[in-house]
């Protein structure tokens, strides 16, 4: 062994002990890195849109695991196909595969982000949620829209959510009026802005499906 | 700027494209420098006469492991972005059991083969060509093991997540274990001289 050899290995050895010592004071266990938390909510990475959802159940995805936080009366009256339902405090008991790709979904985002989170610190690595809940599921899937003066890449991601309407039973609809297709509509940011606030702000997920279903006959 | 530059998007697509030709060259420079491109040198390490083939791959490995662990904490990578493999454990012990036998045999693994085979060596190109026939047997047969072949998963996981004991501990001991074996392999390769 040369200088040279007996430097990289005094090296190697510093940084390795280092590296414990930095996680074992950390928190003597596996600590939650809250920072890699917060870069995963900044990156948008927490959060997946009902047109990915839907491709992933479409393909049978066997990781995939999608919750519904919803109620049961709710869960029964319409739900993502392959979802089970769940509360919260069952959520925070549930067990997982250790690679299971988990989707969590309410109403709205507010329980989905709160159960990103817990599930996200009891250890699962792949969780995402419906940042607007059922409501972008059933704008984006179910009844995809297409305002009459569409872009062209509105025109082509609607070309794109037809094929995922028509798997699951939905309804496509073109040439709607501008009003009924919100600004970040396609950009999924405000996707099912729209059904929430038809029945007022108290709407619910049952009115919402209820609606669709009228218009469906 | 943080990495892995593809996924952040520092590079994008194309840059990572274009980039991958000069890592691969580095990779396999660096490999036939080591002496890596023998069959002899990398067989010899199977029957301890030559333990070249240990020294690289665990410096390789070490440095890896703590640039990686490192850059995560200094914040210049992102390691929930770089890709993890899934674990299936008996398809991969079945799999890693028949690469050892192709190794013994060959004396070559799939990069030392291409190196081997850049360095005009025929044995590198007879592996090459034994290794895509593989490939391809592989694929028209995947409907009859496709079963074995996703049976145990265990997920993207890794060694200190199976153990449930902190990522900088496992850094440590792997450290402690590479610079022990770093030892071994240097006293058996006094003794023998």
């Amino acid at each position: 062994m040369t200088r040279i050899h007996h430097a990289l290995a005094i090296i190697a050895a510093v940084l390795g002990l280092a590296a414990g010592a930095a996680d074992v004071a950390a928190g003597g266990r596996r600590a939650v890195d809250v920072t890699q938390l917060a870069s995963e909510i900044e990156a948008e990475r927490d959060h997946v849109t009902a047109p990915e959802l839907a491709e992933r159940i479409m393909r049978q995805d066997s990781s995939l695991r999608v919750i519904d936080l919803r109620s049961r009366a709710e869960y029964d009256a319409l739900h993502i196909p392959t979802a089970t339902v769940t509360t919260l405090e069952d959520l925070a008991r549930a067990t997982f595969e250790a690679h299971a790709s988990i989707v969590v979904y309410s109403e709205g985002g507010t329980h989905s982000a709160q159960a990103w989170m817990l599930l996200r610190l009891r250890g699962y690595r792949d969780v995402r949620f419906l940042r607007e809940g059922i409501y972008e599921w059933l704008s984006r899937v179910m009844e995809p829209r297409l305002a009459i003066d569409a872009t062209a890449t509105e025109r082509a991601e609607f070309a794109r959510a037809e094929v995922h309407s028509r798997f699951f039973g939905g309804l496509p609809r073109s040439s709607v009026p501008r009003a009924e297709v919100p600004t970040g509509y396609w950009t999924n940011e405000r996707a099912g802005a729209h059904l929430a606030m038809q029945g007022g702000p108290a709407a619910s997920t049952q009115q919402a499906v209820a609606r669709i279903r009228r218009r469906g006959c | 700027m943080s990495g892995p530059f593809a996924e952040t998007g520092v590079i994008g697509p194309l840059g990572a494209l274009l980039s991958a030709p000069f890592i691969g060259f580095a990779f396999g420079w660096f490999l036939e420098r080591g002496g890596l491109g023998s069959a002899r040198k990398l067989a010899g390490q199977f029957y301890l006469t030559d333990l070249a083939v240990f020294k690289v791959m665990f410096s390789a490995l070490l440095t890896a492991m703590l640039g990686a662990f490192w850059l995560d904490k200094l914040g210049l990578l992102d390691l929930s972005l770089v890709y993890l493999p899934e674990t299936f454990v008996l398809p991969q012990a079945v799999g890693g059991a028949l690469f050892g036998a192709g190794f013994l045999v060959a004396g070559l693994c799939p990069g030392t083969s291409c190196v081997a085979a850049a360095a005009g060596r025929l044995d590198g190109v007879g592996v090459i060509g034994g290794m895509f026939a593989g490939v391809v047997l592989f694929n028209l047969g995947f409907d009859w093991i496709a079963g074995f072949y996703n049976s145990t998963p265990l997920g993207a996981v890794t060694l200190t997540d199976l153990a449930g004991v902190p990522r900088g501990a496992g850094v440590a001991v792997v450290t402690a274990l590479a610079l022990a074996g770093f030892v071994v392999a240097a006293r058996i390769d006094r003794a023998r001289r």
